[in-house]
């Protein structure tokens, strides 16, 4: 154990992380320990306050505890190590334990703000979040919380849209759409009421970008959405989130309840002219509700369809009346806009892009977790300095972004900087901002039969192209998966596709073909081996795999051999192994464990 | 306002959609899911345009998109017949068994060759039938589950307590999917059976009284109390006009 320099008798703050992967890991475990361990010893010469805080990000490495103001971070922390913390603490020592080591250079990290996951992001949309007690509003207060609608509260409403507008701040749920546009045109339309909506439907496999925020700093998106309404000029607001989000619901409530105690919600808000309160509404968990017009049939107590967009629902929106809709992570960046100015933030990001974005990087990647950096970011960077590379030494194969409706991009566009236009031309999109990174164990077309499949069952069903085009799609998809694919497969995907794109009537099918288009763009070799080759070179469809192992590079460790659950591996050890093609169920497990690439595909 | 469609000028009042403009104009756009009682629901996206503004040009629903402003509007390009030849075949895997369908899939030169999905299924999902019974009925069917398992049912699929038997979902369904069983003195839509009443001037059972009520509830003092079949009434109207003729 090493000395701390600080004073060890100063107060300090234990803040554990209570984010969605840290809890998974236990980390509420770790909290009630801080909790009871301090509580049992009131003779501690230190003044210590635990607190659980949002998701600081590095889910891998969770649960997280930080402390401060000595800027300690301990990773994997289990509820029994913390006896041994709080000692550390009385005697000013560091635990090097629990810091973070890297692999590969063996440095160890006190902070993890000096380590490579964070030191190349910019926290913008999630300042706050593992810094407060999402639950305390005073923690949001003591941050520069709600300054920003005193401030805005101040301006003309349209000095405020105007300045949301200079920021070049698009919509980050996906489409991109210019917010300070979308005020204004709200705010143009003459009729009342109006309406300002948080979009919290999260619905992509693997994101939980949306999800943090709103479990993280809830009173961010309340002050984002309070500060519109006084630029709109609207009465009510309602923040849809999916029914799944049990914490966000509940943090989001309180903070409701506690900006309402405060004079930020309700009448005359701190002594001005605005009067606006905000309900949550829980949906049903539809991932087509996502889609705004779906959304605001759902708040209506409608089926969950959304209708054609030739009327925005800036003009015609729930209950027909004007209403802006954003999403949370967008709602998120507003008061940031307002309080350091539209210059500032209009300096981070690209040309078309301004700001960052929040990425939920998982997948095949070792560093998974919730990252921010600055719009222009390449993907190389996100994914071999952030995310430290891919797992297990293995070769990247692909990022798929954008969620299910996104697409695969290559190792060739890996330097991309990643924006919403960049994205798009890659034949991808931004999608809220999920990154799913790939290797070699992964098989392209499989890959898009999987999100066709998901977006079968997830689409509303009510137009035809995306419907029946989806059913199609996905019935071709699984054929080739299978090994009976045609040649003229390939024509019959695009042509459908083709037709969702043009055809569909919301942003759910319109954009439900990229999975295929893009594999089949990027990687139309692997398509052909299924259908020409009838194999599948990452071995991962079964009537078209096969394993074996090269003798060369067999150790004979045996290691195949204790994972094989069909006992089709055979060898002595130190021995080169053999599979047994007859018992051989195809599950991967011998070449995914295999530590010298012996096994191979056919 | 003034719009050009497959060049014709055509004058349009602002909020009007295209597929209307074009029809009064008697300009033909192929639709599944339109019907000029219920308005466009933008299902079955057959009639898709090509609209002109300025200089920005898009593909559109005609029967949702309403006209405000100066446009120029192409009802077929190549692009546009190969979306609908698209939507018949992918209609035609999914609901193969109607002459309706067959007849489609004929006309639009059968295609792609590809294999329906269930050779029993008729329904190409409309939903003119839910229209029909949100406005004439009462609200007794919907499109249910979501995604690729999306269906038209009654609620839980069991016999709708809402149901009163009109048959409007029957008489407006272009696949004649929705069948009505009828038996002597009833008839059975929706697994619901409905015991008609009798004509009190032919003794012929002609409607159940559920339908007398709801259109009781629906004319109010207009609803004359008689129980006659069709038949009886033009009969009695008949001899009404003739009597008033002979007493002149």
């Amino acid at each position: 154990m090493s000395q701390l320099s600080m004073n060890n008798t100063a107060a300090r703050t234990i803040l554990v992380c209570c984010g969605t992967g840290c809890q998974a890991n236990g980390s509420m475990a770790v909290y009630q320990a801080f909790r009871r361990e301090l509580a049992d010893s009131p003779g501690t010469q230190v003044h210590t306050y635990t607190k659980s805080t949002g998701c600081n990000g590095w889910c891998e490495k969770g649960p997280l505890v930080k402390i401060l103001p000595d800027e300690i971070t301990y990773c994997r922390v289990k509820s029994e190590d913390v006896p041994e913390i709080i000692a550390s603490l009385r005697y000013g020592t560091v635990m090097e334990r629990l810091l973070y080591r890297d692999p590969v250079t063996k440095q160890v990290y006190r902070s993890h703000r000096d380590t490579n996951f964070y030191k190349k992001q910019r926290k913008v949309a999630l300042r706050n979040i593992g810094e407060i007690d999402p639950a305390n509003i005073q923690d949001y207060l003591d941050r520069d919380g709600y300054n920003a609608l005193r401030k805005a509260l101040t301006m003309p409403p349209a000095q405020v849209i105007e300045e949301v507008l200079q920021s070049g701040l698009r919509g980050r749920g996906g489409g991109g759409f210019p917010t300070g546009l979308k005020w204004k045109a709200c705010a143009a339309v003459e009729r009342t009421p109006r309406y300002v909506i948080c979009n919290g439907d999260e619905g992509d496999p693997g994101a939980f970008m949306d999800r943090s925020i709103m479990e993280g700093d809830p009173h961010s998106v309340l002050e984002g959405m309070i500060i519109c309404a006084h630029a709109i000029g609207a009465s009510a607001g309602f923040i849809y989130v999916r029914d799944e989000y049990d914490l966000a619901v509940h943090h989001l409530s309180r903070a409701v309840e506690d900006a309402r105690k405060h004079g930020f919600l309700g009448k005359n808000i701190l002594g001005s002219d605005l009067s606006f309160d905000i309900e949550i509404v829980r949906g049903g968990g539809a991932f087509v509700c996502g889609e705004e017009t779906a959304l605001i049939a759902s708040i209506e107590g409608n089926p969950g369809e959304p209708r054609d967009k030739y009327i925005f629902p800036t003009e015609k929106g729930l209950w027909g009346q004007p209403t802006v809709i954003n999403n949370v992570e967008t709602w998120a960046n507003v008061p940031v806009i307002i309080n350091r100015g539209a210059a500032e933030f209009a300096s981070i990001g690209t040309t078309g892009s301004k700001g960052t974005k929040v990425f939920s990087l998982v997948g095949k990647v070792v560093n998974t977790g919730l990252v921010e950096v600055p719009m222009g970011t390449t993907l190389r960077e996100i994914i071999y300095d952030i995310g430290e590379g891919i797992q297990k030494g293995r070769k990247f194969k692909a990022v798929q972004t954008g969620g299910p409706s996104g697409g695969c991009i290559p190792e060739d566009l890996l330097d991309l900087e990643v924006d919403f236009d960049s994205l798009t031309a890659a034949g991808s999109m931004m999608g809220s901002g999920g990154l799913i990174v790939m290797d070699d164990r992964t098989c392209m077309v499989e890959v898009a039969r999987y999100y066709v499949n998901f977006l079968a069952g997830e689409s509303c069903g009510k137009c035809v192209p995306c419907r029946e085009g989806i059913s199609l799609l996905l019935e071709t998809l699984t054929r080739i998966c299978e090994g009976k694919g045609r040649l003229e497969d390939l024509d019959l995907l695009e042509s459908v596709s083709a037709t969702l794109q043009q055809a569909a009537l919301c942003a759910l099918g319109r954009t439900a073909p990229n999975p295929v288009l893009s594999t089949l763009k990027y990687f139309r070799d692997e398509y052909l081996a299924h259908i020409v080759d009838h194999r599948c070179p990452a071995g991962i469809c079964k009537e078209l795999t096969e394993f074996y192992i090269d003798p060369e590079l067999c150790t004979g460790c045996g290691r195949c051999r204790r994972k094989c659950p069909a006992n089709a591996v055979a060898g002595e050890k130190k021995q080169a192994h053999v599979i047994d093609p007859s018992r051989c169920i195809k599950c991967g497990e011998c070449i995914n464990n295999c530590n010298f690439q012996a096994v191979k595909v056919k | 306002m003034r719009i050009k469609i497959d060049g014709i000028e055509i004058d349009v009042t602002s909020g009007e959609t295209i597929l209307e403009a074009a029809r009064r104009a008697g300009i033909h756009i192929p639709t599944l899911c339109y019907h000029e009682a219920f308005g466009g629901q933008g299902i079955c996206r057959m009639c898709i345009v090509e609209v002109k503004e300025g200089n920005r040009t898009r593909l559109v629903a005609s029967c949702t998109y309403p006209v405000n402003g100066e446009i120029e509007v192409k009802t077929s390009t190549p692009e546009i017949e190969r979306i609908r030849r698209n939507i018949v075949m992918l209609l035609y895997r999914r609901a193969p068994n109607s002459e309706f369908m067959k007849r489609l899939y004929e006309e639009y030169g059968r295609p792609a060759d590809i294999t329906p999905a269930d050779p029993e299924e008729s329904c190409i999902m409309c939903r003119l039938c839910v229209r029909a019974c949100e406005k004439v009925g009462s609200h007794a069917i919907s499109a249910v589950l979501r995604g690729t398992e999306k269906r038209i049912s009654t609620p839980y699929d069991e016999p709708s307590p809402d149901c009163i038997g009109c048959c409007a979902c029957a008489q407006v369904c272009p696949t004649g999917t929705i069948k009505v069983s009828t038996m002597p003195g009833k008839y059975e839509i929706w697994n619901k059976a409905f015991e008609m009443d009798r004509c009190e001037s032919c003794g012929r059972p002609f409607v159940p009284p559920v339908i007398l009520e709801h259109v009781r509830s629906k004319l109010g003092p207009e609803f004359t109390e008689e129980h006659l079949c069709p038949d009886c009434r033009k009969k009695k109207t008949g001899k009404i006009m003739a009597d008033s003729h002979m007493s002149k």
